[in-house]
């Protein structure tokens, strides 16, 4: 007897909770030992072509650029992205043809993206923010679904793999969405030791829920600092170094988004980054600052600038609260 | 002596949106300008409201001016009572926390339904897409009462919308509980650049309740693709006052990229 009274029907990214719990078994290491890669070094190990992506925390805020650079500069394929607060990597990622699939989450609108949608040249799944940070805490969780009281009665039910069954306990509909298990997170950290142990300053997504559930995880830090900081301090642990599988050194990491109480966004390049609606000035964009450079440290150096970097820093004056 | 005000429709929708909120209750804040409208209030109205962001801020006291794009920034993260996540976020919401939530819309229906996701074609092949829930959804599904700011633009104002990106009353009453969305939840108001609405407690169908000062009903209700019902003594709502215009233009957004619309004017 089939309880589902309403189901959506596309695919979703879905893996028995006994798969997971082997993988951890077996593919994680409890060790602790050295994980510093370059960023080149550690997508290329631990991404591959088709993997599903998430990452922490938005375009604008603490997010992975270096790392999506470096993902897009190696011409990865077929990538399936989560995606809770995309702007502009999810356009990057999709011209430069690195990204076929997005479940949203918040996509980036009235530019380059929104029209690769209508072209069809990604897809985009419709599971909500909440509904997508609810997954990876199922992921991370070990059980195969969550139930949540939203959703319900909206058409992205119909546009996710959300399901509508009757609660056992009070009789009523309610909406089960199932645990999501990624690939590979990527997580940009303030601090992080080369072992993993990660900090994070100020709010974040779902970074703890996401390093937990995914097959890899790697962290890029603004900052790496000795593995005793973590013991003498664990409050400020968010991320621990059993769940990690390589560390990058990425200073400005984030940018053109702001890294809190460590430098701002930069609101020029967001804006040339918002500004690409042509294929033209998507492949000028690609071939400037992501192939036209050997690494992050090249970009930096060469489309940031030592003067702009120190601006940046400058403007970041809130520290209240971030340590 | 009475004298004319001159402001923008965006400046007249985020001071009305402002003056809506009650001191000591708790808002869920959405994308845009219900930021705006938060930390006007909060610097002239409401100093005790507790404003909750998906990311997880809690409680936050904005920083000004506003950085434009930035949810989880210092700026609009500064002196929060307590820094979580989004899992977090909407548990709060979720167990009943949240007295407003706050949400701007592509596109709204007669039962309050929100479209923020696509326009034209379908959704597999729509003709304009846009960013969709991000955490509308759960806003407009957890929180007591739910306000809708959209601009007063005909188009915007549908029968039936294209897509429910965040439920109001779906199909009529009680199609919310039917759902298995939680009981005596749903769409308040709808704050516009011209007028305000409510919904009508039997029908749950919008009710223009003010109007701009200077406007008549009609005036509103004309261009919108469903005809709303015009409450009984329709009121009026005066301009923004020089301490909002003052705290917008000078200290929320001085480079003047969020306030900026069409010219408007009324009587102060």
């Amino acid at each position: 007897m089939s309880r589902i009274r309403r189901e959506g029907a596309v695919e979703y990214r879905f893996e028995h909770p006994d798969d997971f719990r082997a993988h951890v078994r077996d593919g994680k290491s409890r060790k602790p030992s050295d994980k510093l890669r370059t960023a080149g070094e550690a997508v290329s190990a631990f991404l591959h072509d088709g993997d599903y992506i998430v990452y922490d925390f938005s375009s604008l805020t603490r997010g992975p650029q270096a790392l999506i650079r470096e993902v897009i500069r190696q011409g990865k394929k077929d990538l399936w992205i989560g995606a809770e607060f995309t702007l502009h990597e999810s356009a990057l990622l999709t011209g430069a043809g690195c990204a076929t699939r997005i479940d949203v989450g918040f996509l980036g609108y009235g530019n380059y993206i929104g029209q690769a949608v209508c072209d069809g040249r990604v897809k985009v799944y419709e599971w909500t923010n909440g509904g997508l940070a609810l997954r990876i805490l199922a992921g991370a969780r070990g059980v195969p679904f969550l139930p949540t009281r939203d959703l319900l009665g909206s058409d992205n039910l119909a546009v996710s793999a959300a399901k509508v069954i009757e609660d056992p306990y009070t009789g009523l509909p309610v909406c089960l969405v199932p645990a999501l298990n990624p690939d590979v997170a990527f997580i940009h950290v303030h601090q992080a030791d080369p072992h993993g142990n990660a900090r994070i300053f100020g709010t974040n997504l779902f970074a703890l829920e996401a390093a937990m559930a995914s097959h890899r995880v790697i962290v890029s830090a603004e900052e790496i600092v000795e593995p005793d900081e973590f013991r003498k301090d664990p409050m400020r642990t968010t991320i621990p170094y059993f769940l990690v599988d390589a560390v990058v050194h990425a200073p400005f990491g984030a940018y053109p988004g702001a890294m809190p109480a460590r430098y701002e966004i930069d609101l020029e390049h967001v804006d040339l980054l918002n500004g690409i609606r042509t294929e033209e000035q998507m492949k000028k964009y690609l071939d400037e600052y992501i192939y036209g450079v050997a690494d992050h440290e090249e970009f930096l150096d060469k489309r940031v600038g030592a003067a702009r970097m120190k601006e940046l820093r400058r403007r970041a004056s809130i520290v209240e609260g971030y340590r | 002596m009475s004298r004319t005000v001159e402001f923008t429709d965006t400046e007249f929708m985020i001071a009305q949106g402002a003056r809506l909120l009650e001191d000591g209750k708790s808002i869920f804040v959405g994308w845009g300008i219900p930021q705006i409208v938060a930390i006007l209030a909060q610097k002239l109205y409401v100093p005790n409201v507790v404003q909750l962001f998906e990311f997880g801020a809690v409680g936050p006291q904005s920083v000004l001016p506003f950085v434009r794009g930035t949810m989880g920034g210092p700026q609009n993260t500064y002196r929060s009572l307590q820094w979580l996540n989004m899992n977090w976020a909407f548990a709060y919401s979720a167990s009943g926390y949240m007295d407003y939530g706050m949400l701007g819309a592509l596109q709204v229906d007669p039962y309050g339904n929100i479209n923020s996701t696509y326009l034209g074609g379908t959704f597999e092949k729509p003709e304009r897409r846009f960013a969709g829930s991000g955490g509308g959804n759960q806003v407009a599904s957890h929180c007591w009462r739910t306000v809708i700011i959209i601009k007063h633009e005909g188009r915007r104002f549908v029968p039936k919308v294209e897509f429910i990106t965040s439920p109001g009353y779906l199909t009529g009453p009680g199609a919310r509980e039917k759902a298995g969305l939680p009981r005596d939840t749903g769409p308040y108001r709808v704050v516009t650049s011209k007028a305000l609405f409510g919904f009508d407690d039997i029908t749950k169908e919008m009710t223009l309740l003010s109007v701009l000062r200077g406007m008549k009903p009609e005036d509103v209700v004309k261009d919108m693709a469903f005809r709303p019902h015009v409450a009984k003594d329709v009121t009026e709502i005066p301009p923004p006052t020089d301490d909002e215009l003052r705290l917008l233009r000078e200290e929320i957004d001085p480079s003047r990229i969020i306030i900026r619309g069409e010219r408007m004017s009324a009587t102060a």
